[in-house]
């Protein structure tokens, strides 16, 4: 199930998008070395700026929710199927770190004018089509493993909200980590 | 105090905020909540039929849990295809995905109304209880006056003893018989 493109939600994505690169820019993220600094952990911008955004899309969905400003059974959680994510994964993973550019810094990297990052845009989409044409050969494993909609508090057994909780507390501990090891490399270099 | 301090205030209050009120679910457990709670009731969209659940499961509605709060035995027994057993006791504390559609059922429907209360305070949207419990289901699918494809579609014949009395007046003698929860 995925919302239909009506003029509004066209809107609203275009903006969204752009609000979305401008901030992927802002934080440094369409220079591939910076990017693969996250691989030698000597730059953990990438973990501070995703888990900054799960962060704040997580309360704000929480708090909207609960406000009753926003309908959360209207949010598409995509089903999760273990093996062929397990492995789409690794495939993105080795991709992400030899280009040094995910297909969103990568569109942000094109977008100012570098060229690695033109060359990883017409990478991926070349990906995204040979994927595509050779859907029918894959679709058996594509599909396999099937876990329905998995969301952590039902996996757990706990609320939402403390769910939440651990979640902050993990991004928090996880951010106090990263700037000590960033500390470190730099003092190395220094 | 930085503005680094001040985020990381914000951020750690709404977070312990949140797990204090637990449930991201507006009004969950409120005053205002029990008023909507009386509103559904009014507007009778808290059951389903036995007809609308069959047809339901037939069409593998996406999110579809059934949910049979009868004793361990009488599932044994039998229960709707697809249904699975979840005690009252156990029923406040079951998570439930908040894009799944929630049909509780019981022998009669009482127990199956009541666990529909428990849900729905426990902010569970998207719940229903079937309305004359299995006993319609028996009634209406399983076993009905005259077979249609849902009856065949769950593997049940129509009642051959059954004489139709008119203005449906079978149904409405059945279910008076009934006292059970």
């Amino acid at each position: 199930m995925i919302a239909p493109f009506t003029d509004s939600s066209v809107v609203v994505a275009a903006i969204v998008g752009i609000g979305f690169g401008f901030a992927l820019e802002r934080a440094g993220l369409g220079n591939a070395p910076k990017l693969a600094g996250q691989f030698t952990l000597t730059d953990f911008t990438v973990f501070k700026v995703m888990f900054t955004a799960i962060v704040i899309a997580m309360l704000g969905a929480f708090w909207a929710s609960r406000l009753g400003l926003l309908d959360l059974a209207r949010v598409y959680v995509p089903e999760t199927f273990l093996a062929p994510q397990l492995v789409g994964g690794a495939v993105f993973g080795v991709g992400f770190a030899l280009a040094g550019l995910c297909p969103g810094t990568s569109c942000v990297s094109a977008a100012t004018g570098r060229g690695d990052g033109l060359a990883v845009v017409l990478g991926f989409l070349a990906g995204v089509g040979g994927t595509a044409s050779m859907l029918p050969l894959l679709q058996s494993f594509y599909l396999s493993t099937p876990r329905g909609t998995l969301l952590l508090p039902d996996v757990l057994g706990v609320p939402y909200g403390v769910v939440v909780l651990a979640v902050v507390a993990i991004a928090g501990a996880g951010f106090a980590i990263a700037e000590r090891i960033e500390m470190h490399a730099a003092r190395r270099k220094a | 105090m930085s503005s680094r301090a001040i985020v990381a205030g914000v951020v750690a209050l709404l977070a312990a905020g949140a797990a204090f009120v637990g449930s991201p679910e507006p009004h969950a457990g409120s005053r205002a909540n029990i008023r909507a709670l009386a509103d559904e009731i009014e507007h009778e969209s808290d059951h389903v039929t036995a007809l609308e659940l069959a047809e339901w499961i037939r069409q593998r509605r996406p999110g579809l849990r059934v949910v049979d709060v009868r004793p361990d035995s009488e599932y044994a027994a039998y229960h709707i295809p697809t249904a699975e057993r979840i005690p009252l006791a156990t029923l406040a504390t079951t998570s439930f995905d908040p894009r799944s559609t929630v049909v509780l059922y019981s022998e009669g429907g009482a127990h199956a109304a009541q666990g529909w209360v428990l849900l729905r305070t426990a902010g569970v949207r998207n719940v229903f209880f079937l309305r004359g419990g299995i006993l319609d289901w028996m009634d209406d699918v399983m076993n009905p006056a005259a077979s249609s494809d849902l009856t065949r579609y769950f593997g049940g014949t129509a009642r051959t003893n059954a004489v139709p009395l008119p203005g449906g007046a079978t149904q409405v003698v059945a279910r008076m018989r009934r006292r059970s929860c």
